[in-house]
């Protein structure tokens, strides 16, 4: 689940990237900038609904310092 | 009638654009224009290294001898990491820099750089970023003393002066960063209209792989600094054990720094070089293409070979071995590199002025740096070289006989297109046989003192290490003398002497040679298409900047 | 001659706020080494000389290229020079995250299970630090500043992030409605995107008033207080800034200085604002929720 988590990031910043990319490319005329602007913020929305779905099923642990973990 | 109006309109444009500003701030303080602030970047960095020198100088008087001599051991150590930080930060990397603003608006048919008073703010940090650090040897408890690479806990022990170097070495990364942004901007923005990618003489290819690398990891180093900052004066434990954090850590993020740091310091030698050797061997440049992607492989390799420089700190073995491999593989593009320029000179009708004897030297002497950096490579033997005056010996070979030799003879190379005067050709000589002889005698022996256990940054040593020090500090005293002889010989062409023509040498090709000498205060006052057979390279690859153009359309 | 000066690229003589730049730097870091240095706890007056050296060069030198834009000096091939110098420096931005990023993972996958005995650490464990497990979070085997609490990842932190991707997702619409010509609409989505952006600080600096007050959670507790604050704390600089220059872009358009086709200033500064909102979502998954 983690890793899940790593590899949606990991495209958000991809897709912040290739923006990026595109606005130097496309003189800030170019479709593709906004295409892929949209899609980074639509992502983000979509990890952060999921991080709390999966903390709410119990998928993942919230961190806690080990003399405060419950044994 | 009408004639005359025009021919007095371009006369009046002409005095117009040689028009320099009056007076010494004006000119210098406030200036945009890229050939004042690549002078101020040359004159800066040749200042630098003189200061650098003379640091280096009582390093090798300390070593004439053993035994304590002349200096303290806490002024020894802060003389070895002086003379590393201000000849890395102060000396070699503004010099590109200056080549950079001088030379490559010149060679792409630029009017200037892209974003010229960011330009300027670049240089000017620096001179305020020195003074601070150069400040810290006047003060209570002195210059820092824990080596250039900054290790903690060592270099948190240094009382006062750990803020100074930490902010002085974030002003000269602000600096390099804004260097390198100005020059990717000037290149990628810039060119002449049909001037393509695969033009662009090998000088402006490296240096905008070049400024990839500094955008890509000073700040890295900016970062390793700060956690520097914090652990020594808030309390954090980055670098601390007892609270979670790892010495090792630092080194980790420093060497992520460092080793692209030491091809910056190298590629834009690569691009001097690839200037030179075709123009004395009047021969267009062999293997163009591999050359552009021999230097793209090695800035690529660099991010990911850092911990050579950390074998014998402990790592895991799959660590050791992926790394020993990872950096073995850089030799390969690197070969690449001196097949080339050997295949350039291959049948050329050669002639030896100064600067083409500076770059066969460079050839030579940097592959035996090469050399012994793959030997250094092989993590098992590495145990026994770390350390010792076998990698000071490694990397003066690629620094000093490497890039600072590329350097000069990029000088000698430019400097009549820049001052508008021959350099006296025979003092050039004496100055590159001086240099070349005195500096295998410098650091040859250093080779032999370090596989005999000699460890560095250390101002006293066993009696069975005499004959080898002794023999190095003369060379090392000749060489400095020499450079002295350089400022000479530079100051004196600058001055006056035999006026230089535009052509310069007979077999040079590109841009800047079509301008006269001195090149004028503002070279192309607009973009124009660019007499693609004036480059070394550019009929050869015409047919793909045409390829490029008709994509420009289609878009 | 005057019609074709719009097409040469335009270079600017006499450039005055540069060195007032290097010599703002200057007093600003000496100022704060003497704060750094001194015995006592001193009011760092130098260092704010310093930075007030450094605004009024920055608004003295955005001054000057808004001027000159405003005059119709830049060609398009300028305003390519000015994108390629904010996406490398943004690019340079990363970079420096990456650092600190570098150092949590570090800490997390080698050096604190190292101490704890794993692999490698065995031996330094069993002598040195005997009894210490290596979990995250930890303020290590020395047990630095005594025992924490951690923040919650579900209550600030998580309206923390609700706030910064809305104010991403506001920050878009006002690019829109610029590119529409729809210059009402612009100004308040700006307004919204800067107000989402001051409570984020807001709420930040109430969670750093928690941690130091209620949870025992300081820059020198341990590794995670490091890696914590450090984090946090440098993203916290870059909203404000962030929150700032938006500020200012609201100002200009106020003013009227954008068009539908020609609005780099706008857009360097959303760039920015994306830049910050992203590293945040990776503060948010990798400090505070994994």
């Amino acid at each position: 689940m983690k890793y899940l988590i790593i590899v949606i990031f990991l495209f958000i910043v991809f897709s912040l990237g290739s923006a990026m990319f595109y606005l130097v490319k496309g003189k800030g005329q170019s479709q593709n900038t906004v295409r892929f602007l949209t899609v980074r913020v639509a992502v983000s929305v979509l990890l952060f609904l999921f991080i709390i779905f999966a903390a709410y099923m119990g998928w993942i642990e919230p961190n806690r310092p080990s003399f405060l973990q419950p044994n | 009638m009408s004639q005359d109006i025009t021919h007095d309109e371009v006369a009046h444009d002409h005095h117009d654009h040689d028009h320099k500003p009056k007076g010494f701030v004006k000119r210098w303080l406030m200036t945009t224009n890229h050939k004042d602030i690549g002078t101020l970047y040359l004159v800066f960095a040749l200042a630098m290294f003189m200061v650098g020198g003379a640091m280096a100088m009582i390093i090798r008087l300390e070593l004439f001898q053993p035994g304590l001599q002349f200096v303290e051991p806490a002024f020894f150590n802060q003389m070895t990491t002086m003379h590393a930080l201000v000849m890395i930060f102060g000396a070699v990397m503004p010099a590109f820099v200056g080549l950079a603003n001088w030379m490559i608006p010149m060679m792409i048919g630029a009017p200037d750089m892209a974003l010229p008073r960011m330009n300027n703010w670049s240089f000017w940090i620096l001179p305020f970023a020195f003074t601070m650090l150069l400040a810290t040897l006047f003060m209570p408890g002195g210059a820092p003393a824990g080596g250039w690479t900054m290790y903690p806990p060592l270099v948190l022990q240094g009382g006062h002066n750990v803020g100074f170097l930490v902010f002085a070495v974030h002003m000269m990364g602000i600096s390099s960063i804004m260097g390198a942004i100005n020059v990717i901007a000037t290149i990628m923005n810039m060119r002449a209209p049909n001037l393509g990618y695969l033009n662009m003489p090998l000088f402006v290819w490296t240096w905008l792989i070049t400024a990839f690398l500094l955008i890509a990891v000073m700040p890295v180093l900016a970062g390793a600094v700060t956690m520097i900052l914090t652990d020594r004066y808030f309390d954090t434990s980055f670098f601390n054990a007892a609270g979670g954090g790892d010495p090792v850590l630092f080194q980790h993020i420093f060497w992520f720094f460092g080793h692209p740091e030491v091809y910056i310091m190298i590629l834009p030698a690569f691009g001097i070089i690839s200037e030179i050797i075709p123009t004395f061997a009047r021969k267009p440049l062999f293997g163009y293409v591999s050359m552009v992607y021999a230097t793209a492989a090695i800035a690529f390799l660099s991010f990911i070979v850092w911990a050579h420089h950390m074998f014998s700190v402990g790592m895991p073995l799959g660590g050791s071995l992926y790394f020993m491999y990872a950096t073995m593989m850089i030799a390969v593009p690197t070969g690449v590199k001196i097949f080339n320029w050997v295949g350039t000179m291959w049948r050329g009708s050669m002639t030896f002025e100064t600067p083409m004897l500076f770059s066969l030297a460079f050839v030579v002497l940097f592959t035996i740096g090469g050399f012994s950096g793959v030997m250094m490579a092989l993590a098992p033997v590495d145990l026994q070289y770390h350390d010792t005056y076998f990698i000071v010996a490694h990397f003066h070979y690629v620094l000093v006989t490497g890039a600072v030799y590329a350097i000069i003879a990029g000088a000698y190379y430019w400097l009549p297109k820049w001052s508008g005067h021959m350099y006296n050709e025979r003092l050039g000589k004496i100055h590159f046989w001086w240099s070349t002889i005195s500096v295998n005698v410098l650091f040859f022996p250093q080779h032999f003192l370090g596989l005999a256990g000699m460890p560095r940054r250390i101002p006293d040593y066993s009696t069975q290490f005499a004959e080898f020090n002794m023999m190095s500090s003369i060379g090392g005293f000749a060489f400095g003398l020499a450079q002295v002889l350089f400022v000479y010989i530079v100051w004196k062409t600058v001055r006056g002497g035999e006026k230089a023509t535009a052509q310069v040498w007979e077999g040079a090709k590109g841009l800047e040679w079509t301008v006269p000498s001195p090149a004028p205060h503002h070279t192309f006052s607009e973009f124009g298409p660019v007499d693609l057979s004036k480059l070394a390279n550019g009929e050869k690859f015409s047919i793909l900047s045409d390829i490029d153009e008709k994509d420009d359309k289609q878009k | 001659m005057s019609e074709a000066s719009n097409d040469q690229y335009y270079v600017p003589h006499l450039a005055k706020w540069p060195i007032v730049g290097s010599i703002g730097l200057f007093v600003t870091f000496m100022g704060a080494i003497q704060a750094l240095n001194s015995q006592t706890s001193i009011t760092p007056w130098l260092m704010f000389v310093g930075i007030g050296i450094i605004l009024w060069m920055m608004f003295g030198w955005f001054g000057d290229v808004i001027k000159e834009s405003e005059e119709k000096l830049y060609s398009t091939q300028v305003d390519t020079s000015f994108r390629m110098g904010m996406i490398w420096f943004i690019f340079s931005e990363v970079m420096f995250f990456a650092a600190f990023f570098g150092a949590l993972f570090y800490a997390r996958t080698f050096s604190v299970p190292w101490l704890g005995g794993e692999g490698i650490g065995l031996a330094t464990n069993e002598t040195l630090w005997s009894g210490y497990e290596g979990v995250w979070p930890t303020n290590g085997p020395a047990d630095l500043n005594g025992r924490f609490e951690i923040i919650d990842p579900y209550h600030l932190p998580l309206v923390n992030t609700l706030l910064l991707l809305a104010s991403s997702v506001t920050i878009t619409i006002a690019h829109h409605a610029l590119r529409a010509n729809n210059r009402k609409q612009t100004i308040i989505w700006l307004i919204a995107t800067v107000l989402l952006g001051a409570v984020f600080i807001f709420f930040q600096a109430e969670e750093y008033v928690l941690a130091y007050r209620d949870f025992n959670l300081k820059l020198s507790s341990g590794i995670y207080g490091s890696t914590f604050f450090m984090l946090t704390g440098f993203h916290g600089l870059h909203v404000t800034l962030g929150a700032i220059m938006i500020a200012i872009i609201t100002i200009r358009v106020i003013k009227g200085h954008f068009r539908p086709e020609s609005h780099f200033g706008f857009e360097a500064v959303a760039w920015y604002w994306h830049f910050v909102d992203v590293v945040w979502l990776g503060l948010f998954i990798f400090v505070y929720i994994l």
